[in-house]
């Protein structure tokens, strides 16, 4: 699953928002009965909202409480205006949310010129999140300079779901910065798989930048806005967008560019307990430094996918392959989508073949529990190969404890599952998303470089 | 880009002049800022304000506004005999006024309905009468022109003419937002209308020790005549030295000494790219020298092709003979016609602060991506050779931005860093790097640096554009 498209990652549960949401941010129960997990999919097709806003505040569901009626959320969406999702929180405030309509993934290598140049760097980039997601007015400048704001989401930014998530890869801790001794244990380079077919310039980083938002030119905006504040401190290496389709027909899970939904099942990230033993890296892990307490190691894997080939290929072969079917999202064993598949009934692989992609992934055995991950996908689209195909796939990204333990585990089981003949990985990296921003007087990485 | 204007009673009287720097840059780049034909060096016209009958192309104006668009004020020059007549107030008149131009249709559709209640109204009959501040903070004034002539609307410090905003081109009819940040200071409108005298309104005193955005003395034509004249001086000794390069280049290509040819060719090239000619500053010259093939049908092959990055491709491509000896003497031809056109060439005054930056914009675009690359790999030399004219633009206006621009340290912070990092990535024996031969993080580095240069050296435009105070 990690690198590979198809779905048999957790679904997300539903945050439940906590108490008062932003005003103007209404989830939405799509339609019916405000099941949980419908009513955060609402939230998701809706490209976020209030949801979200409540699970980035630092992931307190305690209170649950039902979902106002009504469609705002979804007029806010679609009008480009989604309430903001608070930036400061114990935790990063976009790796918990459900995937949002619109992201781009920038990976950057460090320009600064020594550490002290370095906490510049991550100072500005707070201080540029923190402005974005909250939305303004940007300074006017007099006669003293060019526009300080790029005017792309008009005159006064709206902050539209945006979330700016960042991580950092192995290699800023080389002898640059004196950050050798705080080299997270489990951060290396993006190590190669046997079915991988990586570009180096597509590949690694010493800093990513994830964006989010309800729409492309909120996510655009952020992006040359934290660009021209930082130019000399950071040169961006690889880029990629991505963008989180509806569910179709309905329901709570968007399909990916294999047709297939992608994302059924994922940890709660609703319960603390889970994240906390799946996501977020505790404090006094033994080998990790203090800092990296509140981190979550952020996987990018840019895959594409061979969709001509897949096109070709016979329904039943597809499912056979993933292991649910396509019209539906159900296991090939259950009639529900959300049913969890019964490999102990089906040993010789009779119904859900041994190779199929979400038994591989996650044969639901209690040694395997620990290796699950909170999987983000998106889809990606960027033109034509030079044979005229279409270069479309994914952008997986996951969020872990542990590396190791966890998304390489998963991808090791999926070696040479048959899946590879349809997808080919050929860039991204390993990232710690740093700890979050608590307040005013914090900045991304502070533990780190203080 | 419309930019003259007269006689607003009415649409009948407008006369709309068309420069601008779209317009500009596909005439030649210096327009002429009198009602003055003029001739470009070299046979070229440039004619940027054309669309009107020549007596009319710049209307009068009282004291008019100038507030050009980019590339609209030209400047007389010297080298020639200076013509003190074209700086005083006819100048103003003439050359300076300008813009405003617009109709009254496009302005009246920008104007909102209503009458807000952060609203200043100027006219001719008072400017900002009665306008008040609560206090320190961001304000946004919606500054509505009464009047029927267009205007600008400045808020300035009173004691000294510096300017906290401005509003230009504001049409009869209309209001535009002014945003600012309001500290302890005094401020006043001051009122510029076409067939006016400027006026100043009352005066606004913010008491405290609030800090809010800083005004900034306007710099006017009159300042930037002497950096003109420097800048000229500047390029004419360049001119000077690159007449014997091109030279001493034509005679190796013709001997057939094409190794020696590819040093001299280098040399010369620099020395051009040291006058920080980008965005046509030499006019149709310019393409002449220093032209790319992209836009010629046949690329590379392409017998309109000439200057020097023709003559690269053939020297790094194994051309030789009475091919490459015509492209050889047909640049040092084209230098030399250059020079002689120079001491008759106007600078746009507004050019000496838009190329502070614009060098080095097209040292990102076209020499950091290798793009200009024609085989020589010398396209870190020729961004050094940007950087020291733009270090020669800056000398020359130092002394109006020092006082002006906080961020003038972080200008030379940054280039500095530049041309250190330029000079570091060459091979052991001394020669240049081609940019697709750097290290990732080498190239990273240089881009990043001079980025940030150009964050730094943008403010440098807006500051020196010149004003009528």
């Amino acid at each position: 699953m990690p690198t590979d498209p198809s779905p048999e990652s957790p679904r997300p549960e539903s945050p439940k928002p906590q108490a008062p949401l932003p005003a103007g941010s209404v989830p939405p129960p799509p339609t019916g009965a405000p099941r949980r997990r419908a009513f955060l999919r609402g939230a998701l097709s809706a490209g976020v909202t209030g949801v979200v806003a409540g699970a980035a505040g630092g992931y307190a569901y305690r209170a649950t409480r039902p979902a106002p009626a009504g469609q705002t959320a979804l007029e806010n969406a679609e009008a480009g205006v989604l309430p903001p999702v608070p930036f400061h929180g114990k935790y990063q405030a976009g790796i918990l949310p459900a995937p949002q309509r619109q992201t781009a993934v920038i990976s950057f290598n460090a320009t600064a010129d020594g550490r002290g140049e370095l906490v510049d760097l991550f100072q500005t980039i707070t201080a540029r999140a923190r402005f974005l997601t909250a939305g303004g007015t940007p300074p006017p400048v007099g006669i003293g300079g060019p526009p300080s704001d790029s005017g792309v989401l008009g005159p006064t930014v709206v902050p539209d779901g945006l979330t700016v998530t960042v991580g950092v890869g192995s290699t800023l801790f080389d002898e640059r910065y004196g950050l050798a001794s705080q080299l997270p244990a489990k951060l290396t380079p993006m190590r190669p798989f046997p079915n991988d077919n990586l570009d180096p310039a597509q590949c690694g980083g010493d800093l990513v930048i994830q964006l989010s938002a309800g729409n492309a030119d909120t996510v655009m905006h952020a992006l040359r806005d934290i660009a021209r504040h930082t130019r000399g401190g950071m040169q961006a290496s690889w880029r990629i967008d991505g963008f989180c389709s509806p569910p179709r027909p309905s329901g709570t899970v968007p399909r990916n560019m294999l047709g297939f939904m992608d994302g059924i099942a994922n940890p709660d990230v609703s319960a603390p307990a889970q994240m906390d033993s799946l996501v977020w890296v505790q404090p006094n892990t033994a080998g990790e430094p203090a800092w990296t307490a509140g981190g979550s190691y952020f996987v990018v894997r840019l895959i594409r996918m061979l969709v001509e080939f897949w096109d070709r290929v016979d329904v039943t072969e597809q499912e056979n392959m993933i292991g649910r079917r396509r019209a539906t999202g159900c296991p090939l064993d259950a009639n529900s989508i959300d049913a969890t598949p019964d490999y102990a009934l089906d040993p010789t692989g009779d119904v859900i073949p041994l190779t199929a992609h979400i038994r591989l992934a996650n044969p639901r055995t209690p040694q395997s529990a620990d290796s699950r991950i909170l999987r983000r996908a998106y889809n990606y689209d960027r033109g034509l190969d030079q044979a005229g195909d279409l270069d479309i796939g994914l952008v997986f990204t996951c969020f872990q404890q542990d590396v190791k333990r966890q998304f390489e585990a998963v991808q090791t089981r999926l070696i040479d599952e048959p899946l590879v003949d349809y997808i080919s990985p050929f860039g991204g990296g390993y990232f710690l998303a740093l700890p979050g921003v608590v307040d005013r007087t914090d900045y991304l990485g502070r533990a780190l470089l203080a | 880009m419309i930019t003259g204007i007269r006689g607003l009673a009415g649409a009948s009287a407008l006369r709309v002049g068309f420069t601008g720097a779209e317009q500009e840059r596909e005439t030649g780049s210096w327009a002429a800022a009198t009602n003055r034909s003029r001739q470009a060096p070299g046979g070229h016209a440039v004619m940027a304000n054309s669309g009107l009958p020549a007596g009319e192309r710049w209307v009068r104006m009282g004291p008019g506004r100038f507030r050009p668009g980019r590339g609209l004020l030209i400047l007389a020059m010297p080298g020639l005999p200076f013509d003190s007549s074209l700086v005083g107030s006819d100048v103003r008149r003439a050359a300076l006024t300008a813009v405003l131009a617009l109709t009254a249709g496009v302005l009246a559709a920008c104007g909102g309905s209503g009458t807000p209640a952060n609203q200043v109204s100027v006219s001719n009959g008072g400017c900002g009468v009665g306008w008040h501040l609560a206090g320190p903070g961001w304000h946004t004034f919606q500054v509505y022109n009464g009047a029927a002539e267009g205007g600008e609307v400045d808020l300035i410090d009173p004691a000294d003419g510096a300017i906290y905003a401005e509003v230009t081109g504001l049409g009869p009819g209309t209001t535009s937002p002014m945003s600012l940040d309001v500290g302890s200071g005094s401020y006043a409108f001051r009122c510029l209308f076409d067939d006016y005298d400027p006026m100043t309104g009352p005066t606004v005193v913010v008491g405290g020790h609030v800090r809010g955005a800083p005004a900034i003395l306007p710099v006017t034509s009159n300042d930037l005549l002497a950096p003109a004249s420097q800048y000229h001086a500047y390029a004419a000794a360049g001119l000077s030295t690159l007449v014997g390069q091109t030279a001493a280049l034509a005679a190796d290509v013709r001997g057939g000494n094409l190794s020696v040819a590819r040093g001299a060719w280098l040399t010369a090239h620099l020395t051009y790219e040291r006058l920080g000619a980008a965005y046509d500053s030499f006019g149709n010259f310019d393409d002449e020298i220093d032209g790319r093939p992209d836009g010629l049908a046949g690329g590379v092959n392409s017998p309109k092709w000439t200057g020097f990055y023709r003559l690269e491709y053939g020297l790094w491509h194994g051309q030789s003979g009475p091919e490459l000896a015509r492209v050889a003497d047909t640049l040092a031809a084209d230098v030399r016609a250059l020079r002689t056109s120079w001491p008759s060439t106007e600078i746009n005054l507004l050019d000496i602060g838009l190329r502070t930056h614009e060098i080095l914009e097209n040292a990102l675009e076209f020499q950091l991506t290798g793009h200009d690359d024609y085989g020589s790999g010398s396209t870190l030399a020729t961004t050094q050779a940007n950087v020291a004219g733009t270090l020669e633009l800056l000398t020359i206006l130092r002394p109006l931005l020092a006082s002006r621009y906080a961020g003038l340290p972080a200008v030379y912070t940054w280039l500095d860093r530049l041309q250190a990092l330029l000079n570091q990535n060459k091979r052991p024996n001394g020669q240049w790097l081609a940019v697709s031969d750097l290290s990732q993080s080498a190239r990273q580095q240089i881009d990043a640096t001079c980025s940030q240069a150009l964050e730094e050296l943008a403010p440098i435009a807006a500051i020196t554009e010149p004003r009528i105070t």
